[in-house]
């Protein structure tokens, strides 16, 4: 309840502190929330972007095929390299370097790869959400009790057997983490694609306001982009909870 | 008593930096059925290895371990069940599954491996802890759990790795009562390792003194007293000083070996 309202009075502060700044600098650069408000309401009318929706529809679908593409790669290649010391041991390092690039230095290259349209964003998305996932793989894999193995061994666990019934429930909560950053870079990967380049998706509308300098829109843009990323992330969010408290250890 | 573990010249090399280290040298020995043969010795002379052994779970470079008439290659959870010092229950799992994760792994269905579990509660003294987790349990509780756990899959051999190693002197004479009394109900055989002089004495029909590295058997104790044992019986006394002298010597050893 305190932190309900603790919320609240941050979020009402902003607003006005923003309100404030903004009128008294450019209105036109720094869009005071009245101005943002109708804005919203224009673009959820349908208004100012007719194909809103459309656009929307383009970008959920790239987040969903990349972050698809993103797990199954991620799993497979996380528990190749995590079940296989040797292999792990010589991939692990460089996956982890690569991860330490700032990504967006390969978009440039995707595009040329895979053209303006929806594969190049899925393909910077998957890019995006495919390490967390891999290492996330890995590093569950690598915290697992040998204890534990030993345990499951004692009582007459195969290999497959102690994997199933021990390495996946101990390495579930970090797996699940990981999954819920691969998603949120998924999100980034996608929409920072449109936005450096591509005719459809809500980040080549963000481009196309502030590129006419219809600074109020660009705004209401970014709004329903932050609802659909932080409602995905929500998501995310409660699938982890539910994890946790069935692996809490 | 008939034979039920023998062990014939058992060694086992590990390597190390200054080259490969014997942990047991030849070791042999013979364990009736029913039996509650203790292994006391000094820390690193192979006592965890020889359990190991027993248990399927390391492989001895030579000699044999022949559990009812066949010889040891795998852990075999038919006949061996084993406690370790670490209890290792696994935390995402209530009591009542943990207790019931050998019979899980045999293929029981639910209900009949739950309600196994559930009538070993009582016994284990953890009625009302059935549905908690092992984060919500203490250190006397988790060790009950794993004793649980190897109870369930009701083999005729129990091997216990200082299972009340980890816990404090109280509770640790408390649980050793209470391992007694669930030992002579059941008359399982129980191999059980320990570096305490009171466990030994006051739980084992025998007791096994091995040397420090290389783990040999320096010397066999037979306890034939009835229980519950009054410790301080003449008797008892004068065990406790012969042991520990022969424990003593192999400690001092063992320190100046390190």
């Amino acid at each position: 309840m305190k932190i309900a309202l603790i919320r609240a009075a941050i979020l009402v502060g902003a607003l006005a502190a923003w309100e404030v700044v903004g009128r008294l600098a450019n209105p036109l650069l720094y869009v005071p929330p009245t101005a943002a408000v109708p804005a919203l309401g224009r673009l959820l009318a349908l208004a100012s972007y007719p194909d809103l929706l459309e656009h929307l529809w383009t970008t959920v679908r790239e987040i969903v095929l990349a972050y698809g593409l993103a797990i199954a790669a991620g799993l497979a290649c996380g528990f190749a390299l995590g079940v296989n010391r040797l292999v792990g041991r010589a991939y692990g390092p460089i996956l982890a370097a690569l991860y330490a690039v700032p990504a967006v230095v390969w978009y440039p290259s995707l595009m040329l790869f895979f053209g303006l349209d929806a594969a190049s964003k899925i393909a910077f998305g998957f890019l995006l959400g495919f390490f967390p996932i891999t290492l996330a793989v890995l590093a569950g894999i690598r915290q697992v009790s040998p204890h534990l193995l030993t345990v499951a061994r004692a009582f007459g666990a195969d290999g497959l057997t102690a994997f199933r019934k021990v390495t996946l429930p101990a390495m579930l909560f970090t797996l699940v983490g990981g999954l819920r950053t691969g998603l949120a870079l998924t999100v980034v990967g996608v929409i920072v694609g449109e936005i450096l380049g591509s005719r459809s998706g809500m980040g080549a509308l963000i481009n196309h306001a502030y590129g006419l300098f219809r600074t109020a829109d660009y705004v209401a843009l970014v709004v329903v982009t932050l609802v659909l990323v932080v409602g995905t992330d929500a998501v995310a969010s409660i699938v982890e909870q539910r994890a946790q408290r069935w692996s809490e250890s | 008593m008939s034979e039920l573990i023998r062990v014939e010249g058992v060694t086992k090399r590990y390597a190390s930096s200054s080259g490969p280290i014997d942990a047991l040298r030849e070791v042999s020995l013979s364990v009736g059925a029913g039996e509650f043969c203790t292994i006391i010795g000094p820390s690193g002379c192979g006592k965890s290895t020889l359990l190991g052994m027993l248990g399927g779970l390391v492989a001895p470079d030579a000699g044999r371990v022949v559990v009812d008439g066949r010889p040891v290659d795998a852990p075999d959870p038919r006949r061996v069940a084993t406690v370790f010092q670490d209890p290792g229950l696994f935390p995402w799992r209530t009591t009542l599954d943990n207790v019931a994760f050998g019979l899980e792994l045999q293929g029981v269905p639910t209900a009949r491996r739950r309600q196994t579990a559930r009538d070993l509660l009582g016994p284990l003294g953890l009625r009302d802890f059935a549905e908690k987790y092992p984060r919500e349990l203490s250190g006397g509780m988790r060790q009950r759990v794993a004793i649980g756990r190897a109870l369930a899959i009701d083999t005729p051999i129990v091997l216990m790795d200082e299972p009340f190693g980890a816990l404090d002197e109280q509770t640790r004479v408390l649980m050793g009562e209470w391992l007694l009394d669930i030992w002579r109900r059941t008359r399982k055989t129980v191999v059980f390792v320990t570096h305490s002089l009171h466990e030994a004495l006051a739980l084992s029909t025998r007791v096994v003194v091995m040397t420090a590295r290389p783990g040999r058997i320096k010397n066999v104790l037979e306890l034939p007293m009835p229980y519950p044992r009054a410790m301080e019986s003449a008797e008892l006394v004068a065990l406790r000083a012969k042991l520990w002298a022969d424990i003593r010597d192999e400690s001092l050893r063992a320190m100046s070996g390190m």
